[in-house]
């Protein structure tokens, strides 16, 4: 274990400070934890308090992103937007990363027909147009935030239990699971306590690109009105009523727009950064 | 993979800039137009958000079909500019001194589209088809208190009535369908519902199904040869498409909603390149109650309801103001309108109180009402596509939570919305319209006759001194003893608020300039489309 750590405190943070779009990409996500937990002591007004005698007015001293077509704050409702966002993106990965993991762990370790019948459903999954799958689902059940974050889950796992897997085929024949073997540990105890914290670093990687995904495909469900439902704030429902409006109201679209974007940057920048300094093998 | 996805928010984001770069438009302002010269030819292009679904008129309750049958088809009368009943088909009618009979003189020489000539056995035709049971028609109330029809010649027709009916004389405006193409065949399976053949000012051409329909000018039509060769309906189900497709070009006419006709339309561009037109529309939007169910059996709940809703509010923000307070069924200004009704203006403080006598009361812990250990809590349905009754339900959701009460919205699709929900009475609370006929006899929607299954007082009201004053209403000729009528229905309904009657919005239409003629009265912009025209110079389609 003292390895372990001293590995990632010295090596891993050694090659990720180098990398300056990683640590803006890392101050960013920090930055919207805090804007999440902080939500209702930074946002000026209730999210869902609506003034019908000041609708779509533009930005100004009272109302910095101007206000939708029900009188609502848009950048109160931006600020809430974050939570939903950081919510689904979390939750819908933490889904994926699970199935992902256990099926990876599964097929790599025990291999034969259990391997390849898994493998198999796998590359069936992927066949699929991941965004058509998830609207044929929507419309079985109803739209709703827990679906939302359940359907991006069980549809985005095939990446993480094809990497876990790549990892359990390498590590299950290394030394220290021949000795664990051989000193009659089971099957699961080798799974979780020798295989599984080797092969975490790849699904750290995907996990993090994972957040921006789950983001990204929650607004464009919410975009299309079969995401999070109103009167709850996401911000692809934000850019939703934008679009009605766009010709002249600009900052219904452009705020929520320019969020999406810098919060996906953000993790992808992130990601990708851990992935640079987990693996020396890219970066010499 | 995932590089390719982040390109989504970047192009909400430049197309919003590409836009408002390009909002102020690349065109010269026209100079102001004259009347110009009247010419035959070039295409109206109307846009409309509903596909038809039958164009035989009878058999279709939606808006889109009637809009395009209105030009297909003609009935024995028809409502002029300044909503007087007015021959049509009919050259001349007679009412008899007892009100129990009309006898309406056809025109002669009227042709149906492909030729043959419209007789008094068309009109027959046209009432047996409706009160026929197996038609299944929404229009046969009317209709059923006929006593006898008869045809004594081919350009006489005479109804007679058992008691005298004040409908009767509006109710045929229907549209006289051709006996030639119907007589002896099924009408619910006619090849006419997709290809209808009238008497109307335009023919029909083609269906496109999803996209359009195209009509053409009837060059024998009674009144004369339409001056615009060609009318085309676009469907395109979403107005901000609408919007754009209209400043391309590729439309001509479509209604704006309040926000483009307040925000977007007053560019010295738009202004340049069309007109709009603004009078109060003949509907209204109503919060509707289903008093079957008992959270809403107590008048006083429904009065708080009221009470608790700013209506004002309302007209505000979901019209920009463009629209009028609904305290009952009727249009502001016409004849059965009562104008001092005593109803419940926004008081939530009375609303409490109201609430309160009716035993619920606030929650220490949330202020939230309850009674016998029950939240009083509902849910708000309403139709999909229309985004004015969207935000209507949201603003009352959030008055209503102000009192207490708790509220959930729930957007239906149309077709389902009214099999599974209206029709089934299954619901708690609406957001509906109803179109204001100019006749005041509302006996279809409020008498406690017509609560039984696809009949149109869905809310369940039942009241014996409603239910005379319909009866009475109707029975007389008498305009001052019907006012009277309507008058004490309008306070009873404003007492009993079965409906919170929310607001008769604005009609919005916008026009291409290049259209002379029009000429907005009490019956709107389109009662005289056959004389409007454009001068041959400014034509964009030619035939």
């Amino acid at each position: 274990m003292d390895f372990r750590t001293s590995f990632f405190y010295t090596v891993f943070w050694k090659r990720f400070r180098r990398n300056r779009f990683a640590l803006a990409g890392a101050a960013v996500v920090a930055l919207l934890f805090i804007v999440s937990l902080c939500a209702p002591l930074i946002a000026p007004y209730d999210p869902a308090a609506i003034d019908a005698y000041r609708v779509l007015l533009p930005p100004s001293a009272s109302h910095w992103m101007g206000t939708d077509e029900l009188g609502r704050d848009v950048f109160t409702r931006v600020i809430y937007g974050t939570r939903i966002s950081l919510y689904v993106g979390f939750v819908a990965v933490g889904i994926a990363v699970a199935i992902g993991t256990l099926v990876g762990l599964i097929s790599g370790f025990y291999g034969g027909w259990i391997e390849s019948v898994l493998m198999r459903f796998v590359d069936i999954m992927l066949c699929f147009p991941t965004f058509f799958l998830i609207l044929a689902v929507i419309a079985l059940l109803e739209p709703s935030i827990w679906n939302i974050m359940l359907i991006i889950g069980i549809t985005g796992w095939m990446g993480v239990a094809r990497l876990v897997r790549a990892e359990v085929l390498s590590i299950k024949e290394r030394d220290y699971i021949m000795a664990a073997r051989s000193i009659g540990a089971s099957d699961i105890r080798i799974l979780l306590l020798h295989i599984l914290p080797n092969a975490a670093a790849p699904v750290l990687v995907a996990a993090t690109l994972g957040v921006g995904g789950a983001i990204l495909t929650e607004s464009a469900l919410s975009f299309l009105g079969i995401g999070v439902q109103p009167p709850m704030p996401s911000w692809g429902n934000i850019l939703t009523s934008g679009k009605d409006y766009l010709e002249f109201a600009w900052w219904l679209s452009l705020f929520p727009g320019l969020a999406i974007l810098v919060t996906v940057l953000a993790y992808n920048l992130l990601g990708e950064g851990i992935r640079d300094a987990l693996d020396p093998r890219i970066h010499g | 993979m995932r590089g390719r996805a982040v390109t989504l928010p970047v192009l909400a984001a430049l197309a919003l800039l590409l836009v408002s770069c390009n909002g102020a438009g690349d065109t010269p302002p026209l100079p102001s137009r004259g009347p110009g010269i009247p010419a035959y030819g070039d295409t109206l292009v109307d846009g409309t958000i509903g596909e038809p679904s039958n164009l035989i008129p009878i058999l279709a309750t939606d808006s889109a079909s009637h809009d395009v049958a209105a030009l297909v088809y003609n009935g024995l009368v028809k409502y002029d500019k300044d909503l007087n009943l007015v021959g049509d088909l009919a050259e001349s009618f007679e009412v008899s001194r007892d009100g129990l009979t009309i006898t309406f003189h056809l025109r002669r020489g009227v042709k149906w589209h492909d030729g043959a000539g419209f007789t008094s056995r068309d009109v027959l035709y046209t009432y047996r088809v409706i009160v026929d049971p197996r038609t299944p028609t929404a229009y046969a109330e009317d209709f059923k208190q006929v006593k006898k029809v008869e045809a004594p010649d081919p350009y006489t027709f005479r109804a007679s009535y058992a008691k005298p009916f004040a409908p009767a004389l509006a109710s045929w405006g229907t549209t006289v369908l051709p006996a030639h193409l119907l007589e002896g065949k099924d009408i619910a399976a006619s090849p006419l519902a997709r290809r209808p053949v009238g008497t109307g000012p335009y023919r029909f051409r083609e269906w496109v199904p999803g996209q359009k329909v195209v009509l053409e000018s009837f060059h024998d039509y009674f009144e004369g040869r339409p001056r615009i060769d060609r009318y085309v309906y676009r469907i395109i189900p979403d107005t901000s498409t609408m919007y754009m497709e209209l400043k391309a070009g590729g439309i001509d006419m479509m209604p704006l909603t309040p926000v483009q006709y307040r925000r977007q339309t007053d560019t010295p561009d738009f202004t340049a390149r069309f007109n709009k037109y603004r009078y109060p529309s003949a509907s209204y939007v109503y919060l509707g109650y289903n008093l079957r169910n008992p959270l809403f059996r107590d008048k006083r709940v429904r009065q708080a309801l009221t009470s608790a809703i700013d209506k004002q509010e309302i007209i505000q923000g979901v019209l920009l103001g463009m629209g009028q307070v609904a305290h009952g069924p009727y249009k502001p200004g016409t004849w059965a309108y009562k104008d001092r009704v005593k109803d419940f203006p926004y008081d939530p403080e009375k609303a409490r109180a109201l609430l309160a006598g009716a035993g619920w009361k606030p929650r220490p812990s949330d202020g939230m009402l309850v009674k016998d250990g029950r939240p009083f809590r509902f849910t708000i349905l309403t139709n999909q596509g229309n985004d004015q009754r969207l935000k209507t339900a949201q603003i009352i959701q959030q008055r209503l939570r102000a009192v207490g009460i708790e509220v959930k919205i729930r957007v239906l699709e149309w077709a389902s919305f009214i099999t599974h929900f209206i029709d089934k009475r299954n619901f708690e609370a609406v957001i509906l319209g109803w179109t204001i006929t100019p006749d005041p006899d509302i006996y279809d929607v409020w008498s406690s006759g017509k609560t039984g299954f696809k009949e149109l007082n869905f809310v369940g009201f039942r009241n014996a001194e409603v239910d005379a004053l319909l009866e009475r209403g109707r029975r007389t000729f008498d305009t001052a003893e019907r006012r009277a009528c309507y008058y004490r229905i309008q306070d009873i309904l404003a007492e009993e608020q079965p409906y919170t009657f929310l607001y008769v919005p604005d009609a919005l239409p916008t026009v291409n300039a290049r259209f002379r003629g029009i000429e907005p009265a009490p019956a709107g912009i389109s009662y005289n489309f056959i004389h409007w025209y454009v001068p041959k110079e400014e034509q964009v389609y030619s035939p």
